[in-house]
């Protein structure tokens, strides 16, 4: 009986039993089953409705991260670029739409900051 | 004199390519030596599977809309105006607004659209989920719908080999029709039937595009009471009578006509002169390695508005934009192209409301069909809601 078994047996097959048969004598394979139990629990017990929430903080922070990397960025290219500015070199930057847009933003995340404190 | 590369379209092709292409040549732009423009005929970008979800209630449409410059990084300069004229013997695109956009390298990522009026009555008589207005009028039927037939279509471009605008689609649309009849306690009261044209791609009288999945449907489509029939290519419908009938001489009547219409290249790509697809559909002879439209040296191509026989997917342009950018930035440096695009596309099909369905194939390999999971599915939700954005950001 065994016999048959035994040649009916692909490689793959006896692989896995190898691997196993280690896993089962060192007893770690009940650490595996455990693992796999939670992992399992958790997508059973996940929601739609909670992925939905958990995805849109990944993409907040996502998206933090890229307008950050691009102010950064282009903000050490431009000083690399020019010289410190003067007073009246700090006027005139100030009268460019796109800083005081980003000004106006920072001023709003100050009071947004502000208002939860 | 700084190297000039312009991107015609701001979907998800050309916004992938403008973000990886300023990563890539970032040193190039710090020394002033290339400078990448974007020109797209809309402010805003659309994440087009969206729609599907639209279709079924399960989204708005608002969350899958952004605004497009905050999409590119800012070494890319951003404006919009619709591209009217291709000459590529000067290297310039004409825009509505008058203004020539000469390049030194062109991308032309302008997608594909749908041209319903090329089956009559289909217009008038049919629906779909390729657009968010189409997806909203199909979303306020469904909720009507009590009882009935709802008729499943698909169309494919007359050019030989060449798909529909994502290749899965409909498949995902019929099964997710299915759970949401059956969420709304309906299911029994309404038939669905899947029907396919005789011709799709390499497939005759299938109900997919590869045989392997050919193979497989009958057998999924059967365990959720879903009819299905080959060999129905949509001819015309008769919008009165609610009527389809099929180039192969059958006629079948629905409630609710959800086809898959015919697709065509964007209008100033058909007008080029640059395609030679047959019906004036506009395809671009595109070089299935380089990803050149084929005779021109300095103009590329990628995503829904190619003529090769992979999906026209958000799946395929990911692989696409890695070999397009790689092959710019290598002509830039070395005077050659260095990278080939081996027809690799990777997706996660929504294969009903719950069930996730990772795919991959390339030019050599079908998709081999796998089991469906509610991991997939979580999975497919991270892209639809967030990780697209950051893949579109060049960030993934
Ligand atoms: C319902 C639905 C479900 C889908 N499901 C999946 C899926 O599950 N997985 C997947 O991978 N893919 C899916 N796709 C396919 C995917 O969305 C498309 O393949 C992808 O959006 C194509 O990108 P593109 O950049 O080539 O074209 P588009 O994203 O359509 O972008 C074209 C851009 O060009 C602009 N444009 C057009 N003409 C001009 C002009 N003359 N001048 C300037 N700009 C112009 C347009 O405004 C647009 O911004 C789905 C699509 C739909 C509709």
């Amino acid at each position: 009986m065994s016999e048959v078994i035994q040649t009916k047996k692909s490689a793959e097959m006896q692989e896995i039993e190898d691997k196993m048969t280690m896993l089962v004598q060192t007893g770690r394979i009940d650490n595996l089953i455990d693992l796999l139990a939670v992992v399992s629990d958790q997508i059973e017990m996940t929601t739609t409705p909670i992925v939905e929430k958990m995805v849109h903080s990944i993409d907040n922070i996502a998206t933090a991260g890229f307008v950050t990397e691009n102010a950064v960025r282009y903000a050490k290219r431009e000083s690399a670029k020019n010289e410190i500015p003067s007073l009246f070199g700090m006027l005139k930057l100030l009268k460019d739409e796109d800083t005081r847009k980003g000004l106006a933003f920072m001023l709003n995340l100050t009071k947004g900051i502000g208002k939860q404190m | 004199m700084k190297k000039q590369i312009l991107i015609v379209g701001g979907g998800t092709a050309g916004t992938m390519t403008a973000n990886n292409l300023a990563n890539k040549l970032m040193p190039e732009i710090n020394r002033g030596e290339v400078e990448i423009t974007m020109i797209s005929d809309s402010k805003i970008h659309v994440y087009r599977p969206g729609a599907m979800y639209v279709a079924f209630h399960k989204a708005a449409g608002h969350e899958f809309i952004r605004d497009q410059r905050s999409l590119l990084m800012l070494e890319v300069d951003f404006i919009v105006d619709k591209a009217v004229e291709i000459n590529a013997k000067s290297n310039y695109v004409k825009g509505k607004s008058g203004t020539k956009y000469n390049y030194d390298y062109l991308v032309l990522a302008t997608g594909c659209e749908v041209a319903a009026d090329r089956i009559p009555g289909l217009q008038e008589g049919g629906d779909w989920f390729y657009s968010y207005e189409g997806a909203k009028k199909l979303a306020k039927k469904f909720a009507a719908l009590k009882k009935g037939r709802v008729l499943v279509t698909v169309n494919f471009p007359k050019t030989p080999n060449i798909p529909h605008q994502c290749g899965i689609a409909p498949v995902e649309t019929t099964m997710m029709l299915h759970d949401y009849l059956t969420e709304k306690g309906i299911r029994d009261d309404i038939e669905i039937i899947y029907t396919y044209p005789t011709k799709s791609q390499a497939v005759e009288n299938g109900l997919f595009l590869q045989a392997p999945t050919s193979d497989v449907l009958p057998m999924i489509f059967d365990s959720i009471n879903v009819k299905h029939k080959t060999s129905f290519t949509l001819a015309k419908v008769d919008p009165k009578t609610k009527t389809a009938y099929s180039e192969e001489g059958e006629k079948m009547e629905f409630d609710i006509l959800m086809s898959t219409p015919p697709f065509i290249a964007a209008e100033v790509i058909r007008k080029s002169g640059l395609s030679k697809a047959l019906d004036d559909e506009g395809w671009l002879p595109t070089d299935k390695k380089t990803l050149k439209v084929k005779g021109l040296d300095n103009v590329y191509t990628l995503g829904d508005t190619v003529d090769l026989s992979v999906s026209k997917a958000g799946g395929t342009i990911h692989n696409q934009v890695d070999v397009l950018v790689d092959n710019i930035a290598a002509e830039m440096r070395f005077g050659y192209p260095t990278e080939s695009y081996d027809g690799k596309v990777i997706a996660i099909a929504q294969m009903g409301l719950q069930c996730g369905m990772p795919l991959w194939y390339d030019y050599e390999e079908d998709v081999k069909p796998t089991p469906c999971s509610k991991l997939g599915s979580f999975v497919r939700l991270g892209f639809n809601k967030s990780l697209y954005w950051a893949a579109a950001r060049g960030m993934l």
